[in-house]
């Protein structure tokens, strides 16, 4: 091709996505909120701002062992299925799997004395008897992300008898000394923790928003840049529609939680140091002896390498893996790359440990 | 004609990248002090107080008026959101069973819990 065709293919592509640009803004402007979470599920328990669902299984002969996603409180759970084609839960369900997950709704006024303990002595025990009761079968698996995974770890710590087969913790934070900035602006010395609880009840949801938002203060405007240069791309508006409502509907917390979580976990590093008591019982990590897989992000801005990385350093287990991955704390879950590096890897694992 | 792709769109996006990189890098620089989090949350405590004497006066208002403050609203709000919960899951429960009842046959057969992985392939594993 000569330098003038090729000259003017280049000119004819820039028209023809700037035409497009203005055309497919419009449409951009006037959209609603991004359709998420459509894979088919029943909610088989609903407390307040816990909900538990069961993905309807997609195939007539699954795993025997059911496999509960426990989701950060911070967030929705319709990250795992964001959309078709790009949602971990349709693709467990396709691979034959049982799927449950623990999601949450934001807490109202009257849940703003729920505790750490809450989560990990009612909520998760109280699911894990619905899964049994729902499946018929007595053990179960959990896979908990980021806070989720925290809440998994204590759990299985003070439950060592079981039911709970295998554990998967994806970006979990052990190591809350570790945790960068957050640790920093979170420093006891300067944050009045109790005047905070006590004034708001339920810590808002802007506050989660702009701490997260705090860490890559430019991640915001680069995005919307990005999403106006690819306009005319529909796949790429499509997904960044999804993952922005994602971020939007970031959740509130009860201040209780918010409270033991602060000082227990990120200030005194309990769990870290095997000194956590939750209803009398100490969430020594050592006591977890099953089988458990840790997934660390590389790249991960909000609970990073560093804070994760010992989790395998201090359980009790035998059988457990690491698995470091390229990528940040969300598209480790989710997105093209968590399609191919992530979920083949976990789901792998899990195979062979859900019979 | 070396610089020809310097207009390409995959410039644009390297050029955003790069830029947010920078952005992000300077500003954890000068958040991630000491200082900045002592005035962060000097600020914080600072709204938190105003907040907490509006909302005490204003309470105090109300109730001198005999109306109900935001808090008595919310707690009405959440106990009727708490009622159309459980309405719509008694709701829902009915459908179900007078579904159920109407079409016993066509009610989800569990599936079995026999799967097995699938053998490896040894040459992918390797």
């Amino acid at each position: 091709m000569s330098e003038q065709n090729q000259l003017a293919s280049q000119m004819r592509e820039l028209v023809d996505k700037t035409l497009q640009r203005g055309a497919k803004g419009i449409d951009y402007i006037q959209a609603g909120s991004a359709p998420v979470g459509l894979t088919p599920k029943e909610t088989i328990y609903d407390r307040g701002t816990l909900q538990l669902y069961h993905y309807l299984p997609v195939s007539d002969e699954v795993y025997r062992i059911p496999l509960i996603i426990v989701m950060a409180t911070t967030n929705k759970g319709f990250l795992f299925d964001i959309m078709p084609g790009q949602s971990m839960v349709e693709y467990l369900l396709g691979l034959g799997f049982d799927v449950y997950m623990i999601d949450w709704d934001p807490p109202v006024m009257r849940e703003r004395g729920l505790g750490l303990a809450d989560y990990t002595q009612d909520f998760l025990p109280t699911c894990i008897e619905k899964v049994q009761e729902d499946s018929g079968v007595e053990d179960v698996n959990i896979m908990g992300y980021c806070q989720g995974g925290v809440l998994s770890l204590i759990y299985a710590a003070t439950h060592p008898e079981g039911p709970l087969k295998n554990l998967v913790c994806l970006t979990t934070p052990v190591d809350s000394h570790k945790m960068g900035l957050f640790r920093l602006w979170a420093n006891e010395e300067f944050m009045d923790l109790d005047n905070m609880v006590e004034t708001l009840g339920i810590i808002p949801a802007e506050f989660i928003t702009n701490s997260f938002e705090m860490l890559r203060p430019a991640q915001k405007v680069a995005g919307q840049l990005r999403v106006w240069d690819q306009l005319w791309n529909d796949d790429f508006v499509k997904s960044y529609r999804a993952f922005q409502r994602w971020g939007d509907e970031t959740l509130p917390l009860p201040g209780e939680y918010h409270r033991d979580c602060t000082k227990e976990l990120m200030w005194d590093n309990k769990l870290f140091k095997g000194e956590l008591l939750q209803n009398g019982k100490v969430a020594d990590l050592k006591n977890i002896k099953i089988p458990l897989m840790a997934v660390m992000a590389e790249h991960d801005h909000i609970a990073p390498y560093e804070s994760t990385k010992p989790l395998l350093g201090l359980i009790g287990s035998k059988d457990k893996n690491e698995l470091v991955l390229k990528g940040g704390h969300v598209s480790l879950i989710a997105g093209p790359n968590a399609m191919k590096r992530m979920w083949p890897r976990v789901s792998d694992w899990l195979e062979e440990r859900s019979v | 004609m070396a610089d020809d792709k310097k207009n390409s769109p995959a410039d644009f996006s390297e050029l955003v990248t790069q830029w947010e990189r920078n952005f992000n890098e300077f500003s954890n620089q000068i958040m991630g002090t000491p200082e900045f989090a002592k005035s962060m949350n000097q600020f914080q405590n600072m709204q938190m107080e105003y907040q907490k004497s509006f909302s005490d006066a204003m309470a105090q208002q109300l109730s001198s008026l005999n109306m109900p403050s935001r808090d008595d609203v919310v707690s009405m709000s959440e106990q009727l959101t708490q009622i159309d919960l459980r309405l719509s899951r008694i709701e829902k429960a009915l459908d179900k069973s007078n579904a159920d009842s109407a079409k016993p046959a066509a009610k989800r057969k569990a599936p079995a819990r026999t799967r097995k992985p699938a053998p490896k392939d040894k040459a992918k594993g390797a």
